[in-house]
């Protein structure tokens, strides 16, 4: 069986692209072009994915991130214009999942629906806690790191950080959350501790701190380790 | 004002014996030279002090004098002496010239006296008005020349005084007065004439009220006490004083009118200047979308896949292009709108340049950045989006006007952070170290090269809003370096965890 996703985009050229390139990839697409006509469709024939776009005609796109995750943890990835930064921040808040900013290549829609759904359903099933990409690794369960075979020393909290993005598997996890989860809910506002511990994992897991390969920077948003 | 009118009891007195000293003085020589004078020198004796005091007091102490000295002459010395009867008809005739040439000297004296006065009072409103004009030319605003003229008002009339302004006949809503005072203030610039005391319009008002200004350039007025009928020299003096302030305003008026009418021409000429740039940058590319996109659409079937993939690319390449120039349009009309809304938080310039390089590397042309960070930077406040646009428009133009390595460095270097980006392409034409940064500036050797003509000068909009400039500077051996300075402020804490 296709997988689904549900694409809410008002702009009739935009939408009908993202179905002919879905469609193409295989996947079955349905469409909605505002807030309602998706929580409608949400209500009988629930997708497997969705991409929200933001500036919906007759309201909030908050309201379906909020709506969805209180049910399932449905991957949700929001596209976004630039001005709507502080809307898509919030949103990422509130549990989507991922980003795109318009304008965006369909190749980057691709890369992101397969990061988002390989990752499908992680309330039921285990998270990941292993990461391993070229000269990189990192294994939460084990307590373990490595860089080209070698063991790195983590302090407890670099690893907390690092741990946390290795759970949310490729997908960009905001400064408030890492905020949140790592240092606790009174500190979600001091993103200067990300700025140097970052600094401080980047030196000891990229073999260019300065040019980061796994580690990445989100200008604005938050971090994302890659994944293949 | 006549002041020596006005005798007060003591100088009465004090003219009195003046008066009697003169005469004894007189009375004592004609005395002492009795054997030796004949009766008419003493009678020139006499005559003197009679002229000295008819000089040098007022009028009626003048004639009492004169009396006094005929009196004394005849008492004393016209035969019989020691008594007031008077012998020969030819000394009557002598006292009464004397009376007479009192009272003469006494009134060209008084006249004198007044005229002189008269000059010095004219001279002293002159030079006041004089100096009120120079002050007036030099005050900077319409509040500080109403207090020059109120100060100027004061100086001549003992107050109260009130010196409104109006546009277009409105009074300033803020003036401090009572009803009546206002309907008579409004009045007086309605009408454009002088209200009150000696004036024929209004004369039952306890003041004057003197419009500043001419009819149809009536720009307030004032209100003056006290206000006498009489005083029609100081009316006019006070009226003086209003033309001059009146000019004074009208000037400031002015002054501000055409430079609010500069500063519109000169921001419908920047957008005019903007609109047409913004314009070609955003044709160009759609033309040669259209151009590849139709092609595609009607001729498909006639191109190889070669040509058709090549049509491809270009559109998107395109896009991307157009994309990047709305962007820099947006933030810099969103900058420049002083649009307050920067997302200041603390940022990491390695960071930033980091994920910037990392994009640009995506491209052919990133593989020529070579970037060099100083160790253990500090952090900077900052937003972090327009920090790395910043970075991105910087690296563009280098690698857009040269072909060779592109070197981005992050140095500290005292209380500043300094971001360089360094290129060895042609360089600046002298001049140009500053026009590079107007919107849509183009160097000389940019003719072809498509410019994110916006590029530049957004990045200078974005250093100014984080209170750092941006300059650039020719290299020894060719080549450019556009430098971003940031001040570094005081870190901020961090709890010592592990």
């Amino acid at each position: 069986m296709s997988i689904k996703v549900l694409v809410v985009e008002d702009d009739r050229e935009i939408r009908g692209l993202l179905r002919t390139a879905l469609v193409a990839e295989g996947f079955e697409v349905l469409t909605a072009v505002s807030v309602s006509e998706a929580t409608a469709l949400l209500a009988h024939d629930p997708p497997d994915l969705i991409v929200l776009d933001l500036g919906l005609p007759d309201g909030d796109g908050a309201q379906i991130v909020r709506a969805v995750r209180s049910k399932s943890a449905m991957p949700i990835i929001v596209a976004s214009a630039r001005h709507q930064e502080a809307e898509k921040i919030g949103l990422l808040d509130e549990g989507a999942d991922d980003y795109l900013t318009k304008p965006f290549g369909v190749s980057e829609l691709l890369a992101r629906i397969r990061v988002a759904l390989r990752h499908r359903g992680t309330t039921l099933q285990p998270a990941t806690t292993r990461y391993a990409r070229g000269d990189l690794l990192i294994d939460v369960d084990a307590y373990r790191v490595e860089r080209d075979g070698k063991p790195q020393h983590l302090t407890p909290t670099e690893f907390k950080l690092a741990a946390r993005l290795v759970r949310a598997g490729g997908r960009v996890v905001t400064h408030r959350q890492l905020l949140a989860d790592v240092w606790g809910a009174e500190h979600v506002l001091d993103t200067h501790y990300l700025r140097l511990y970052m600094a401080q994992l980047r030196a000891k897991l990229e073999a260019v701190p300065s040019e980061p390969r796994h580690l990445l920077t989100e200008t604005g948003v938050g971090y994302r380790l890659v994944v293949d | 004002m006549n002041s020596s009118t006005e005798m007060e009891p003591t100088q009465d007195w004090r003219h009195v014996l003046v008066a009697l000293a003169l005469l004894s003085a007189a009375t004592a020589i004609c005395a002492v030279l009795d054997d030796a004078i004949s009766l008419m020198s003493q009678a020139m004796i006499y005559l003197l002090a009679v002229v000295a005091a008819s000089y040098r007091l007022p009028r009626l102490a003048a004639v009492g004098s004169a009396i006094g000295a005929v009196a004394a002459l005849n008492f004393f010395f016209v035969p019989p002496r020691y008594a007031l009867a008077v012998e020969h008809r030819e000394h009557l005739i002598a006292l009464v010239a004397m009376l007479a040439v009192a009272l003469l000297v006494s009134y060209l004296s008084t006249a004198l006296k007044r005229e002189s006065a008269a000059a010095h009072e004219s001279e002293s409103r002159a030079g006041q008005l004089r100096s009120l004009a120079i002050d007036l030319a030099a005050a900077g605003s319409e509040k500080e020349a109403v207090a020059i003229g109120r100060r100027a008002l004061l100086q001549r009339f003992a107050g109260p005084v009130l010196l409104v302004t109006s546009v277009d006949g409105a009074i300033d809503a803020g003036v401090d007065a009572g009803v009546d005072v206002q309907r008579a203030l409004r009045c007086c610039i309605d009408e454009a004439a002088v209200l009150g005391p000696g004036t024929g319009r209004w004369p039952g008002l306890d003041a004057w009220y003197v419009p500043l200004g001419t009819r149809d350039r009536v720009v307030g007025a004032a209100r003056i006490e006290p206000a006498l009928a009489s005083d029609t020299i100081g009316r006019e003096h006070a009226q003086a004083i209003a033309a001059l302030v009146a000019q004074g305003v009208w000037r400031l008026r002015l002054l501000e009118a055409s430079l609010a009418a500069r500063a519109e021409f000169e921001r419908q000429h920047v957008q005019a200047t903007f609109l047409a740039s913004v314009s070609h940058d955003l044709r160009t590319p759609l033309a040669a979308i259209v151009a590849a996109a139709s092609s595609l659409e009607a001729q498909r079937s006639r191109l190889d896949d070669a040509e058709q993939g090549r049509m491809l690319a270009g559109i998107v390449a395109e896009a991307r292009y157009l994309s990047a120039v709305t962007e820099n349009t947006l933030q810099l009309v969103r900058l420049s709108a002083g649009g307050g809304a920067l997302r200041t938080e603390w940022q990491s310039l390695e960071e930033i340049v980091g994920s910037v390089v990392g994009r640009l590397r995506l491209r052919p042309s990133g593989g020529r950045v070579r970037t060099r960070l100083g160790r253990a930077l500090p952090l900077v406040r900052g937003d972090a989006t327009l920090l790395a646009q910043l970075a991105t428009n910087l690296i563009d133009n280098a690698l857009k006007y040269s072909d060779g390595a592109v070197d981005l460095t992050v140095v500290q270097q005292g209380d500043r952070l300094l971001l360089s980006v360094k290129d060895r392409g042609p360089g600046l034409a002298a001049g140009d170290e500053s026009r590079v940064f107007e919107p849509f500036y183009r160097g000389r050797d940019a003719s072809d090269a498509r410019g994110a003509g916006l590029g530049l000068a957004l990045c200078r909009a974005i250093a100014a809003a984080h209170g750092g400039s941006l300059g650039v500077s020719r290299r020894a051996r060719g080549g450019c370096r556009f430098t971003l300075a940031l001040a570094v402020a005081e870190q901020p804490a961090v709890e010592v965890a592990t």
